[in-house]
Parts: structure tokens; sequence; C-alpha cells
């Protein structure tokens, strides 16, 4: 299988995941907005290209994490909206205890050296 | 070759429905990217370059999704797979039991589907079948519907009809093969020169007989070989054309090699024979097949042929009165009705058994379903849809079956092979019947529906709406009361199927105990029969009566036995000839319009000895006697004929028949002849069949005799050595054939009988055991949800006897419930049984009452233990663990 051609893909994977699922925990949102709203809440660290987006949109939805459905969009376009199921949810709680975990860990061993 | 893999496979997972969507997805995400380039000033054709720039290639994404999708998709199923495994393989007890009933169920199925393919699917090896019928003549007047074609009225719907293609007629007949190697009776057909035409096929070797092949040219003498013959006695030698045969010391060239299949082209060598201007039209000796003429239909063929027979009855109006032809269609040559029947009974037979097979396996796995609510309300809990739970379970029963299905076909190759072993008769094609692709994918269809059927119940059983409840519940493992209905509901359902199945092989039973027991007229006991083929010669000059009497005398020096006989058509197996009989006297004038239809037989006078029919009145045949038929070039001899007991009846009512006379060949020779004895009756046309008719002719110069049967003291098959040493000192070019006792004769013509019952009371007995698992199952389970209450009940003073009592009826409760039902079931169906039966009624009260009886001691033995164990629980104990 083709691997999405972008930079650092290894962490953007994992990390991708937990992105999406974070910012649709607030609200439904179709494929644009998602990559705006990742780019906005991580300060434009992370712009997600098409790409890798719907591979992992459709990924995730197969996994049973998202629900789609065809809504319209703020500019009455026809857009498909995502949205968190219940094992999305799950999920979402079980990656942030995971990232938190790690982060604090890599936090004190840095620190320690 | 990866590349093509992976475009069909693209192909295979590219759902329009889904690409659409896709397409649609990203052109509004483009959309929208080039609005929000517009919305930031840049004039829109630039922001729409940049748009699409920025998508980096649209395939290229759509590639990526699908190859995800894919990937998930497959990692999906496998983990379900892999989970299912697992589950299975903790529960191993359970699914060995369950892949062994379902084993059980679809290897019956498949070895009853290979014998229906073979024997009704299966097409003819013949091209176009359908447009190919046999013709018969009849005598509708006179209540005759089954005879043959006489020769010459063959050659006459051949010329005067308008309606088939070709019209062809055979002949069968039986000759010596001698020279080269051993001497060998062999089945010899001739057939018109169009014969295989007819059927749409040509010789796989050499030609097919021409038109100016006749078989009374000496030196233009022609045969071609039956397949299988060509194989077994001369070892497939592709150059067996050109090679002489001598046939009943006739030279024959091999022109040809038929096809192998069946029938009509499955004899052992073929001669052709042509027109004669002398044909005869009285003796029924020919059959006939036609292939119709494009555009015509069986009524337009039968109406032609009403046409032709009225003009043949204006024109002959002695051997043709009353004429009439009926046409049998291809698809009947091979199985009777009763064979196509009893198929069908069987396929039924079967179908009933997996469902039982079905209906077993979902009640354990609903019990298991049970233990296993806590697991699927995790799921549910998790986020998992209603139709993914319900794959989950159905995949589960799915691989049951699949293991099943694997283990089943072993079984039925086995099986199978073991039948084909036992050399019955009368089972069409059952030597063809095979695991093709065919009955293959219908075990397949039918594993897939089994494990969907199973797995039914179990998965419509996953909780809906009580989430919260099953996780509570799961630990206690008990079920809800709906489930123990549910349950209850299927054992019904399976011992009522098992109730039909048992009266359908119990009517069997014991229609076949009748067929063996009932009176033959004959004595078989110590009795071997043989046949001598003798030459053509034989039949001159009295060559063949002059070896009778000779073997006669030297088989009576042999002290094991006690008496010998010939006749003309071995009793049970041999070819019926008939003739119409009517009594010559002024007072019995009844039968004159409609005379009856009685079997004749030449016989030795040692026959009616040795075969043990008891002579009634008059005197037997003695060496004085002469056949009916004058010998050419000598005087017409006294007619004196040997009748049975019934005919005697029908002719003569209460009057002795001896010393009256009967009409021979009614309506075609009127021969008259005076009746000297009376014999018992017979059932020269095998057991299942009424005591025939029989007129019994004298043998003599001009009618020699070539069955044998004689009478022994012990085991008939230890004189068969003497026997054939007699025979090869008198003339070593005769060969002895068909060799049995006459108990064997008996036992081979009750193969299709004895094929049913074997069957339909494995079918009956396996039904039965799986029923008894499931009241057993159903009583142990519900028993052990009510621990509790019945620990309480016993706390509060009910007696070990009620307890028994309250679970003996609980358990038994479905069972009678099922025992009703099968019986009114049964009742139905039983009437499609009628035509298999013999001496029995389909409602025979008694296998009625066995079945009932059978049935119930196995469920209150399946009820015994459960309730035993109810009747032990402890209350202290019982009530510990609410």
């Amino acid at each position: 299988m083709k691997k999405p051609a972008s930079a650092g893909t290894a962490l953007l994977q994992g990390t991708l995941d937990v992105l999406i699922l974070k910012v649709l925990a607030l609200e439904p949102l179709h494929g644009l907005a998602i990559s705006r709203r990742i780019a906005q809440v991580t300060g434009n660290t992370f712009q997600v290209k098409p790409g890798s987006l719907f591979p992992a949109l459709h990924r995730m939805e197969q996994a049973g994490w998202l629900s789609s459905s065809w809504g319209e969009s703020e500019n009455t376009r026809r857009a498909k909206f995502y949205q968190l199921t219940k094992a999305g949810i799950r999920q979402l709680k079980q990656e942030t205890d995971q990232w938190a975990r790690i982060s604090v860990a890599m936090a004190s061993a840095l620190e320690m050296f | 070759m990866w590349h093509r893999f992976r475009t069909v496979w693209r192909n295979l997972t590219k759902n329009q429905v889904f690409e659409d969507d896709l397409n649609q997805e990203l052109h509004s995400y483009e959309a929208m990217l080039a609005e929000e380039k517009s919305r930031a000033g840049i004039d829109p054709s630039t922001a729409r370059r940049a748009a699409r720039l920025e998508m980096e290639g649209v395939e290229q994404i759509k590639e990526n999704v699908r190859d995800v999708r894919v990937g998930v998709t497959i990692e999906t199923f496998l983990s379900e797979l892999r989970q299912s495994l697992r589950g299975l393989s903790r529960n191993k007890d359970l699914s060995i039991l369950c892949s062994t009933m379902l084993a059980l169920g679809i290897g019956a199925t498949t070895v009853v589907f290979s014998i229906f393919y073979a024997a009704l699917v299966q097409p003819l090896p013949f091209r176009d079948p359908d447009r190919l019928v046999e013709l018969r003549e009849s005598r509708l007047s006179r209540g005759i519907d089954v005879a043959a074609f006489s020769e010459a009225n063959f050659w006459d719907v051949r010329t005067q009809n308008h309606s088939f293609k070709e019209v062809a007629a055979f002949h069968f007949d039986e000759a010596n093969l001698t020279g080269d190697g051993p001497a060998e009776k062999v089945t010899d057909r001739s057939v018109t020169a169009g014969f295989f035409r007819t059927l749409g096929l040509s010789p796989v070797l050499g030609r097919d007989f021409s038109y100016t092949d006749d078989r009374n040219g000496f030196n233009n003498s022609v045969v071609i070989l039956g397949n299988k013959f060509w194989r077994s006695r001369f070892g497939g030698d592709p150059h067996i054309l050109g090679k002489v045969l001598r046939l009943n010391d006739r030279a024959c060239i091999v022109v040809g090699v038929l096809p192998p299949g069946e029938p009509w082209i499955d004899d052992q060598i073929y001669q052709p024979f042509g027109y004669r201007a002398d044909a005869d039209r009285e003796s029924w000796e020919f059959s006939v097949i036609g292939r119709l003429a494009p555009g015509v239909s069986v009524q337009g063929a039968q109406a032609d042929l009403s046409r032709v027979a009225a003009t043949l009855d204006k024109t002959y109006p002695g051997a043709d009165k009353g004429i009439g032809f009926t046409l049998l269609p291809a698809s009947s040559w091979l199985a009777s009705d009763n064979a196509r029947r009893a198929l069908w009974v069987l396929v039924g037979a079967v179908s009933c058994l997996l469902l039982i097979a079905c209906l077993n396996i979902a009640n354990l796995l609903l019990a298991r379903g049970t233990t296993r609510q806590r697991e699927i309300a995790v799921r549910i809990a998790l986020g998992a849809g209603r139709a993914r739970l319900i794959r989950f379970v159905m995949m589960e029963s799915l691989l049951l079956s699949i293991f099943g299905t694997l283990v089943g076909l072993v079984l039925a190759y086995g099986t199978l092979r073991g039948l084909q072993a036992m050399d019955l008769q009368g089972i069409p094609r059952l030597a063809d019947a095979s695991l093709n692709p065919w009955v293959l994918g219908c075990s397949v269809l039918v594993a897939i529906l089994t494990g969907v059927l199973s797995g039914l119940a179990p998965a419509l059983q996953t909780p809906a709406g009580g989430t919260a409840a099953a996780m509570r519940d799961g630990d206690h493992q008990t079920g809800s009361r709906e489930q123990g209905r549910l349950r209850a509901l299927l054992v019904t359902a399976e011992v009522a199927i098992s109730f039909l199945l048992l009266v359908g092989a119990g009517l069997l039973i014991r229609s076949f105990a009748e067929l063996v027991n009932v009176n033959r007229g004959f004595k078989t006991e110590n009795r071997l029969m043989f046949s001598v083929s003798m030459p053509e010669s034989y039949y001159q000059h009295g060559a063949g009566k002059q070896f009778l009497d000779r073997f006669f005398e030297r088989l009576s020096n042999v002290p094991q036995v006690i008496a010998a006989g010939a006749v003309s058509s071995r009793p049970v197996e041999g070819a019926d000839t008939g003739m119409g009989i009517a009594a010559v006297s002024a007072k019995t004038s009844r039968n004159e319009g409609n005379p009856p239809w009685a079997g004749w037989r030449i016989v030795s006078p040692g026959y009616f000895q040795a075969v043990g029919l008891p002579l009634l009145r008059g005197r037997a045949f003695d060496e004085h006697d002469k056949p009916v038929w004058a010998e050419p070039g000598q005087p017409e001899p006294p007619r004196r004929v040997v009748i049975s007991q019934r005919l005697a009846k029908l002719l003569f009512a209460n009057e002795d028949a001896v010393g009256k006379h009967v009409a021979l060949w009614k309506g075609q020779g009127n021969m008259t002849a005076e009746v000297i004895g009376v014999v018992g009756d017979s059932r020269e046309r095998g057991p299942a069949s009424d005591p025939a008719l029989t007129v019994y002719i004298s043998y003599g110069r001009f009618a020699p005799v070539s069955e044998f049967v004689l009478h022994t003291r012990g085991n008939p098959l230890a004189v068969v050595p003497t026997v054939r040493a007699i025979v090869a000192k008198l003339d070593p070019n005769l060969p002895l054939a068909d060799v049995r006792s006459f108990e064997e004769v008996i036992h081979r013509s009750l193969s299709p009988q004895r094929f049913n019952v074997i069957l339909l009371t494995a079918f009956g007995g396996l039904a039965m055991l799986l029923a008894t698992t499931g009241i057993y199952g159903v009583l142990a389970y519900t028993m052990n949800r009510r621990t509790a209450e019945i620990g309480l009940r016993v706390a509060l003073g009910a007696s070990r006897n009620n307890i028994f009592g309250m679970a003996l009826s609980q358990g038994m409760r479905p069972a009678l419930a099922g025992m009703l039902l099968g019986a009114l079931g049964a009742l139905w169906l039983s009437r499609y049984l009628e035509t298999l039966l013999f001496g029995i009624e389909p409602f025979d009260v008694f296998t009625y009452l066995t079945v009932a009886a059978l049935l119930l001691a196995t469920a209150l033995i399946a009820c015994i233990l459960p309730g035993r164990r109810a009747t032990r629980i402890d209350p202290a104990v019982a009530l510990r663990i609410e």
C-alpha cells in the first residue's frame, strides 16, 4: 500500500488520529473545517493536507470511531460531516490518557538530564 | 501477475455508491478550498488552480482512501474471525458437538444430492434429449398399454409418420462370443441403422452403421462395441477396428466403439438390422425411439401417430385391431415414477434431518449465548452496532458449518463409495453419482443456509435495549424466560420433524418386511439359477433339446440335485413374454371382447418341481408333450398347456379348468390348446408385483430353453463346479452365465426398496438422536436456571417426587407437543409414500404407535437425568447462589 508522502509521517499518524478525534469532540465538522480547526488549535504546527486527511477519516470511520453524513456547510455548500461515535469518544479518552502519560514521562525524562 | 491480481481485487472492492460518495466529498472539499482562497482576495480562477494544486492529485487521494478502507475491512474481518475461532476453541466440546451434527446433516444431504443428481438431473448422454421420445404400441381397448413394437409395424410407422426426424428400433438379444479368449455370453442389441443418429451420438472410434449394413447378409456382418465392453474385454484397444469376432459362430467385423453412458448404449455388442419384406407383425419384440422433427410437439406427434394407427387398424384387421401408440418422454427413460418418487422422498427426509441439526445447534448456541450475554453487552456498551453484533454471532455458526461441511463431505464421499460397492440394482446411474461441482455447489449453499439458520436465533437474542440488565445478569449465567420458551419451541419442532421421519422410516421398514415375507409362490430356499447361452444352431434340428435331455440326465446322477428344470425366462429377473388368452367354451364368453393378458413361459417337465410350484389339478408336462408350435415339415402337435391358478379362476370361474380349451395369442394368432393342469400362483415379476397370470408351454425340439433352476440339498452354490464340469463336457463352447441362488435373485430385485429403507432408517435414527439431545439440553438448562426456585420449594417442604414430577412435566411438554404435531404432519404427508408401500396402508396404526412409544421413551430418558439432578438440589446451597 502506498503511504501518504509527507514529512514525519510516523509521528503524525498517531497524532493525526487523536487531533481529529479532539476537534470532532466539540461539534461535527466537514473535511476542510477539520483541517483548518487542527491548524488553529495547534498554532499552525500541523497543516493537514487532504492526502493524509481523507485516508485517516475513512480509516477511523471504518474502525467505528466516526460516523458521517451529508449536510450543508456554513456557505450553504453540500459537504460531508464527520462526528464521533460512542466508540470514538471512548477512543479519544484512551488516547488522551495515553498522551498525558507520555508527555509527563517525556517531560520528566528530559528534565533529568 | 501482481498487477493483474490488484486490478481484480480493485474491481471486486470498488463499490459504485462509495465511489460516487468519495468523488462528491473531494469535489466539495476542493470547491470550499477555492472559495476560502477567493475570500482571502485571490482572483477566482487563480484560487481554483491553487486549490487543485493543493489536492496533490485527486486520484492519488482516492487510491489511498480505497486502500485504507479495504485494509480496515480485511482487518476487522480477520479480527472477528480470530475472536470467533478463539470463542469456539474455548468451548471445545460444544464446537465439536455442533460440527459433528452438521457434518452428519451435510454429509447425508450431499449423498442424497449426488444420487438425486445422477438419477434425475444429469442430462442423458444424447443431443437435445428433450426432443427424444420412446414409442410404444398399445391395444387400449384390451387394456394393454406397455407393449413393445412388432417389427412390421415399426417399418410402417417409420415410413408413414410425418412428425419424426428419425425413428429407430432395437431388439435385445444375447449371443455367445467365442474364439479369442474364453467363451462369453454377451448382450447383443440389434439396432436399425439410424439408431445412434436418432439419439444424436456418434462412435468415439470408427463409424456408425450405414443404411446399407444388413445383418442378414453374411459378408458384411459388422458390429459396434459398447464402451464398457471395449474397455473390459479388449482393454480399450485403439486398434480394435477391423478385428473379427465370432458371435454365435458367425464372423463379425468391429467397425466402431460407442461413447460411454446409459440407457441403451450400455450393452456389449450392437448389430445392425435392416428392412425385411417378411417382417413379423404379431410378435411384440422391438423397442422404438424417435426424434421429433423441428417444430413438432409431443401432442402433434401423438395426433400424427393416431392417424397412422387408424390406417394400420384398417389395413391389418387381424394383427393390428385396436392398435394405438403412446409416447414416453426421454426424461422417463432412466427413472420410473416410483424411483423418482423415492428420490424425492429421500430429499425431503434429508432436508428434515438437516433442519433438525440446525434447530439443535441453534438451541445449543442459544444456551451458550446466555453465558455470553455479558460479553455481548460489553460490546454494545463499547458502541458496536447491532448489525455488527449479529455478524459476530453469525460468524461463529458459519465457522461451525464450514467445519461441519468439510467433515461432512468426507463422510459423504465414504458413504457414497460404500453404497456403490453394495451393488444395488434399480437406482438409476448410482455408479455415476459423485461429488461433482453441481453437488458441491448445493452442499456449500446448504452449509451457508445452515450456518445462517442455526445462528439466527442466537443472533436475534442479542440484547437490544437492556444492556445494563444483561451486564448485571451475565455473571449468573441465567437466561430470560423468553429464551426458555424459544428453546422449548425449537425442541417441539425437532420432535415433530423426527416423528415425521421415523414414521416414514417405520412405514418403509414394515413394508419391506411384508415384501420379504410375502408368499412368492415359488420356493426359493436351496435353489440355484443359471443360464446357458445357446448358439443359434441349438435352435435348429433339435440340437438344443438333445443337449437339454442329456444335461438333465447327467444332473439326475448328481446326488446334491433333487430336481432340475428349465424355463424360457427366468422368474423375477427375466423378460416378461405375454399374450392375450381366452376360454373356448359356449358358456364363458364374457371375456371375449377383452381377453386377459397372461405371461407365457416354455418349461421343461421338471420345472414345476424344481422351482417348487405345486400342481393343484390335472397333470404336469411329461416327455411326450410338445410345444404348441408346429415344427416345420411336421404335422400339428396336440396343443397342451398348464395354467396358473388365478388364470384358471379368471377363465373358468368355479369350473374345473382341466380338459377345457383356451385360445392362445387371442386376437393375434388364435391358437387353441387344451388345459392339462393347474399349478400354484407365483410372483413372476418379483415380490412387489401381484401374482402373475401364467400359461406354461412344454419345451421341445422346436423350442429349447436356457434358464435353469436346480433344487439342491444344502447350499445351492456348492453344486456350481459340478454343473460347470457337466456343461463343459457336453459342449465346451457353452458359457454358464448369471449364476445365482434364487434367494439372491429375490434379494437383488428388492434393492430399490432396501436402499430406501437403509437411508430413511439412518436418517430417522439420527433425527431421533438429535431430538433427544435437544430435549435433554433444554431441560438441563431450565432446571439449572430454576435451581434457586427449586431450592426454595424444597425448603418450603416440596418432596423429591414433587420436584421430579415438575421437572418431568416441564421436559415432556415440548416433546409431547412435538409428537402431536409430528403425528398430524405424518398423517398429511404419508400419502405421498403410498405408492412406495407394499402390503400396508400409509396410516399404519402399528407404525404410528411404535414411533410414538419410541420417541416417548427416549424423551423420558432425556428428562430423567436433569430431573434427578433437580431432586438432589440442596436448598441451603441453592439459595446461597442468589
